[in-house]
């Protein structure tokens, strides 16, 4: 006897295997180091970065460049590869391919920590060799790899001016903006010339951080015994805290156009967040008398980067979570390869999202953050 | 010598038949394998390490079940840490070259008995190891 086993079925009902689904990787991240910026960066700067080149370099941490955070805790031997980098766009290309990414947005790894250096004019050099340096040796819409411009927070205007020069390019579609060690948080309005660039060219704003020890809040992390502690507060508090302070000052208010997103900071915290500044809007108002709605009504446009993502022992909590934030046009697939808590794609193409969600958050959702096709072009450009 | 230098490039090992629904394959031979060493090997549709762990061989799947990392294909076993009560919760060393270490995000599994540090419900497969002729078998 035969069966009609296509009866009932739609293409809706058919979940495609992962290699045919558009994956967008919303945080990967290049090795610059000294010797690679210096051809790019400016005098006298360029000699400063000549002079540590060869400095033994531990991961993400040299002095001079990336101020570092392996002083404080015990190391045990682990086969465990903490310290993978990626040194060239063939070996990006290779491996993003390997775990079946199509497009990449590339961040920096020692510039996670630009924010650190106490040099402003030597942070906004350094931050100008890397965008020349990316742009020169790295992004490609041809194979997937696209870049940010990174902000120097010590060089506001100077990075205004960065924004502007790539405001066209090809290969780079939006600002990154570094928050480790970050004194002044990104909602002052000492930005406000980074936030009128970026609107004005169209870039999203990405906000990431990394695990520093450092005096400003909520760096202040010696309190806690290891890097346990130390790891998760210094990306996940980091994020919450600037997206406050941008909400509390009226930085959505007064760039209505401009598009952000938060990486490197999981997504659970983001209904607690956006209804406990609800709750607090209503005693407070106040304080934020520029908000004329809820503060989450600014927020609903926030794009929120999937890695690391929470692994509940049910992964059906996942999806109530996206609901829960409403985050269906606002959840975005992140790697952050080849970091040593990266996240494989599949990791996510186990959650039981329906097949349109799932093809949201794994590449479409991406897609309009950056405003760019399927095959990485940017759109709208002359 | 370094453990890492004892291991055995990965490569698929020669089915030496069997009986009933078990098959047997070859891993390489026994100088080939020191203590300390391992080796990747494919036998059927599976991929496995096959360790030597202060002479006692022991097979598991080089799968990790956290995100299907290559779960023994970390360079050297090495040790781990506990506290407990019995240790005023002062860290002590324990299980020293016999735990691997899945290099994508670091998950410790002890390689003599399978089970999973982090997750107590959690325990790999182990496969039966034997030598027969100087050559180390695996048993599926």
């Amino acid at each position: 006897m035969s069966v009609d086993t296509s009866a009932g079925t739609s293409t809706e009902d058919v979940r495609e295997p992962l290699s045919d689904l558009l994956v967008v990787d919303t945080d990967v991240h290049v090795h610059e180091s000294p010797e690679l910026l210096a051809p790019y960066c400016d005098m006298p700067w360029k000699v400063a970065l000549e002079t540590i080149i060869g400095t033994p370099e531990r991961y993400l941490d040299l002095p001079g460049f990336s101020p570092g955070n392996s002083a404080f805790h015990a190391r045990f031997p682990t086969a465990h590869e903490r310290s993978r980098v990626v040194h060239t766009p063939e070996q990006m290309r290779q491996e993003l391919t390997s775990i079946q990414v199509d497009i990449g947005i590339l961040f920096p790894d020692h510039l996670l920590k630009l924010a650190l250096l106490t040099q402003s004019e030597y942070a906004a050099a350094i931050a100008r060799a890397y965008n020349a340096w990316l742009v020169d040796q790295w992004t490609s819409p041809e194979k997937g790899l696209l870049g940010l411009v990174v902000a120097c927070p010590q060089k506001p205007e100077d990075t205004a001016r960065e924004i502007e020069k790539y405001a066209k390019h090809p290969g780079m579609v939006g600002v990154y903006l570094p928050c480790a060690g970050l004194d002044i948080m990104w909602g002052s309005r000492k930005y406000d010339p980074i936030y009128e660039a970026a609107q004005a060219a169209h870039f999203p704003l990405l906000l990431h951080s990394v695990l520093v020890t450092h005096p400003v809040f909520p760096f202040n992390n010696h309190g806690f015994d290891t890097n346990f502690g130390r790891h998760l507060t210094s990306h996940t508090f980091s994020v919450m805290a600037n997206i406050v302070h941008m909400v509390e000052t009226g930085v959505m208010v007064r760039y209505p156009d401009l598009k952000f997103a938060a990486t490197e900071a999981g997504i659970g915290w983001v209904p607690f967040l956006w209804w406990k500044l609800d709750k607090e809007y209503m005693e407070l108002r106040r304080d934020v008398p520029f908000l004329t709605e809820p503060p989450s009504h600014y927020l609903k446009d926030f794009y929120i980067c999937t890695q690391p993502i929470e692994e509940p022992e049910d992964l059906g909590d996942l999806v109530k979570m996206v609901e829960l934030m409403h985050g269906e046009n606002t959840v975005i697939f992140a790697s952050d390869w080849p970091h040593h808590d990266f996240d494989h794609p599949m990791k996510l193409d186990q959650v039981p999202f329906t097949n349109e969600v799932r093809r949201k958050i794994l590449g479409e959702n991406a897609l309009r953050l950056f405003n760019i096709d399927r095959s990485g072009r940017r759109l709208g450009l002359d | 010598m370094d453990p890492a230098e004892s291991t055995v490039e990965a490569g698929a090992v020669k089915s030496a038949g069997g009986t009933g629904s078990a098959r047997e394959f070859e891993v390489c031979p026994v100088d080939q394998l020191p203590p300390g060493g391992h080796v990747i090997r494919q036998a059927g549709n599976r991929q496995l390490g096959v360790f030597n762990v202060d002479g006692e061989y022991y097979a598991l799947p080089n799968i990790c079940p956290h995100q299907t990392g290559p779960a023994c294909q970390g360079k050297y076993l090495v040790g781990a840490v506990r506290a407990g009560e019995d240790t005023d919760w002062i860290p002590e060393w324990i299980f020293d070259g016999q735990v691997m270490v899945c290099p994508w995000h670091g998950l410790e599994y002890h390689v003599p008995t399978g089970k999973c540090l982090a997750f107590p419900n959690i325990s790999l497969r182990r496969y039966h190891v034997f030598v027969r002729d100087d050559m180390i078998m695996v048993r599926l």
